[in-house]
């Protein structure tokens, strides 16, 4: 029998305005939430400098969630693995894989920003070559023996994770990717491609059949598992869905439209900066519990989608709306998901 | 006087890892209920042959096992990383943490992790100096324009605000007599280093003291010290028990080339143990422990002890009576001798 699970992905993002401390109470408060109701994962982005918003950051999130939440999986999505070095990476997510008891899934993508190139040191046309370098000494690293291997920004001399991985033989690897060469990467190096939460259906539709065939290509079969991460919400009605979130995700996208998200989209569907009327349709999955529950029906009906991290909070957005939604979405939409696939 | 403990969290291969991850968060959770102040994780990368979990994950996590303790990274391998990126994880454990986090740093000496972060060796002090620089600039909250041998600020600010104003302090690990005036330079205060002899450390604490006053900054409000310390109910008892887990980290530290940036005089960490242990070591008993500490806190001025208290090999029911025996015993008569 097919299975299908929601996760929550937090960005953790906040206006500048709002009380910092008390966000983070609030996000505790989602996580063990998220536990009671039977929810499997807890995703978090990462970005540094993220004016105009707060945010937190991955890793000592995550290792945080680990206490309050000890059930889930623990999602790095993305880490910006382009930016960082493989034995720092591979060493933190070896002890967060120990401290939680296996339940990581190291989600990692190349990343898109200037001001975060820059702080690392990483010439912005390396991007991809550091990507892939940084993705094998990381494998070569968690596969658990002494790693000798030279980069163009590292040097692996015999070096070796400090403590042995719980889930073998390595917790699984997603990777990020939205422009159609980064599909092909993922469908090279990743053990599935975390399906981006920006693309319309229809630009996924295209994407999934490249990737389907990046894959038949190498030999690898379709994912067992295959994530995707929405901007979603339910309410009783579309329309009231759509007013509900409307300035909270509208400004979420405005932000991705002036960081450039949009700029590693593929032609015809990389415009985040448009009308949100515009923006929404295909793209967000808005509605009542049956709306939404037919919606995503459709996304694993056409690509097998069966692990969904749902985006339910955007800076400014309110607690009770997001915990509202987190009840809703248990234990309304997800039996009726469940019956319908 | 603070009393705080070193959660090296090293265990050699083939330890049962999650049980022995288990245990450290238990001592953290009798640490909480017998008043102690602080917990510390050092860090390092590729620690074969010995298993050690990572420093800012496992701070973030025992965060939430001890609610009131202060955490210090002690000590942050600052020339190995990038200023955005160690300001940023700072800035957000600051605030899970609800403003406890102690920013311990210094250069680092082994090569396999300068290999390892791409860092040419000559190029230690240099990435270390500019890093704290751009750490403390990011600390303000402000957009930061700088470029660095290695990176390039370029309007970059840290995504939460701290908790702790200014900043969370800044102590700064130092061995060697350039390490200590760059401490004095560049820290809130030297975080005085477990290995040395109390006669080196004599000798040290001058050298510290003139680059204050050089550099007009007062004798800094709280002085660290790390040191191992073990305390059972006799001294016999206390040598037996951690006389060997104490001898064979030293071996460990000896082949990674620790004693390399320690002071001529100073720098040999092979003898037997009676030896090392001699104003290096604080074991005994009760009295005994209490009276060593008083006697650093005169000659030195410390007034936060971090004790690292669990030896390679020691076994769990060892350390938690240690602890306990060290709060109930020597908190007091410390307190009362001062």
């Amino acid at each position: 029998m097919a299975t299908f699970d929601f996760g929550i992905m937090t960005r953790a993002q906040y206006r500048r305005d709002e009380d910092i401390p008390a966000r983070f109470t609030e996000l505790m408060e989602q996580a063990r939430l998220a536990e009671k109701l039977g929810y499997v994962s807890f995703v978090k982005g990462q970005h540094f400098s993220s004016d105009p918003f707060y945010e937190f950051q991955q890793i000592p999130l995550l290792c945080r969630i680990a206490a309050e939440a000890p059930s889930l999986r623990l999602v790095t999505g993305i880490n910006l693995l382009t930016l960082h070095k493989p034995l720092d990476v591979a060493e933190q997510i070896a002890t967060l894989d120990l401290m939680s008891g296996g339940k990581v899934v190291f989600g990692c993508g190349l990343g898109y920003r200037d001001v975060e190139y820059k702080a690392f040191g990483v010439p912005k046309g390396q991007g991809a070559r550091r990507f892939e370098e940084n993705l094998e000494a990381v494998k070569k690293l968690l596969a658990g023996g002494p790693v000798t291997m030279k980069g163009s920004h590292f040097e692996l001399d015999e070096a070796r994770l400090s403590v042995p991985l719980v889930q073998t033989p390595r917790p699984p690897i997603w990777i990020g990717a939205n422009a159609d060469v980064a599909i092909e990467r993922a469908a090279r190096l990743g053990d599935c491609w975390y399906i981006s939460a920006h693309h319309r259906f229809d630009t996924l539709q295209r994407q999934v059949d490249l990737y389907k065939r990046a894959l038949d290509r190498l030999g690898k079969p379709y994912p067992a598992e295959i994530p995707f991460r929405r901007e979603t919400f339910v309410a009783n009605s579309r329309e009231e869905a759509i007013e509900m979130v409307r300035p909270y995700l509208g400004l979420k996208y405005q932000a991705y439209h002036a960081w450039g998200q949009d700029k590693v989209m593929p032609e015809g569907d990389n415009d985040l900066g448009q009308d949100f009327n515009d923006l929404l349709e295909g793209r967000f999955v808005l509605g009542s519990p049956e709306q939404v529950a037919e919606e995503i029906i459709k996304f694993h009906r056409a690509f097998g989608v069966n692990h969904m991290p749902l985006c339910l909070q955007w800076p400014g957005m309110p607690q009770s709306m997001t915990l509202e939604a987190m009840h809703r979405f248990a234990e309304e939409v997800l039996p009726l998901v469940r019956q319908g696939i | 006087m603070q009393f705080g403990v070193m959660q090296r969290g090293v265990f050699p291969q083939g330890e049962d890892m999650r049980a022995r991850f288990g245990e450290l968060m238990e001592q953290a959770r009798l640490m909480e209920t017998l008043g102690y102040d602080s917990i510390t994780k050092g860090s390092h990368y590729s620690t074969y042959p010995m298993h050690e979990m990572m420093q800012l994950p496992y701070l973030s996590r025992v965060m939430a096992e001890a609610p009131s303790l202060r955490l210090n990274a002690g000590i942050v391998l600052l020339a190995l990383q990038k200023p955005l990126d160690i300001a940023e994880q700072f800035a957000t454990m600051d605030l899970m943490s609800g403003g406890r986090m102690i920013f311990g740093c210094a250069l680092g000496y082994r090569d396999v992790e300068y290999k390892g972060f791409g860092v040419p060796r000559g190029a230690g002090r240099k990435r270390f100096e500019e890093n704290l620089e751009a750490v403390k600039r990011l600390w303000t909250g402000e957009p930061v324009t700088m470029t660095g041998s290695h990176f390039e600020l370029d309007g970059a600010r840290i995504s939460v605000p701290l908790v702790q104003k200014p900043h969370p302090p800044i102590w700064v690990g130092a061995n060697a007599d350039p390490a200590i005036v760059r401490a004095a330079r560049l820290g809130d205060c030297w975080y005085v280093n477990p290995h040395q002899r109390l006669d080196t450390l004599e000798r040290q604490l001058v050298l510290y003291k003139r680059t204050l006053d050089e550099e007009s900054k007062p004798f800094p409000a709280e002085f660290p010290i790390r040191r191992e310390v073990f305390c059972a109910p006799t001294h016999e008892e206390a040598v037996r028990i951690a006389g060997p887990a104490l001898k064979s980290m030293y071996e460990a530290y000896e082949e990674w080339g620790q004693d390399k940036v320690m002071p001529e005089g100073d720098n040999d960490i092979s003898m037997r143990y009676a030896e090392l242990a001699k104003g290096r070591f604080i074991v005994g008993s009760p009295d005994e422990v209490a009276e060593e500490m008083l006697h650093y806190h005169r000659v030195l001025g410390v007034n936060h002890i971090i004790m690292s208290v669990q030896g390679t090999g020691l076994p769990q029911s060892q350390t938690l009576e240690t602890l306990e025996l060290i709060a109930t015993e020597v908190f007091p008569r410390v307190r009362q001798g001062m």
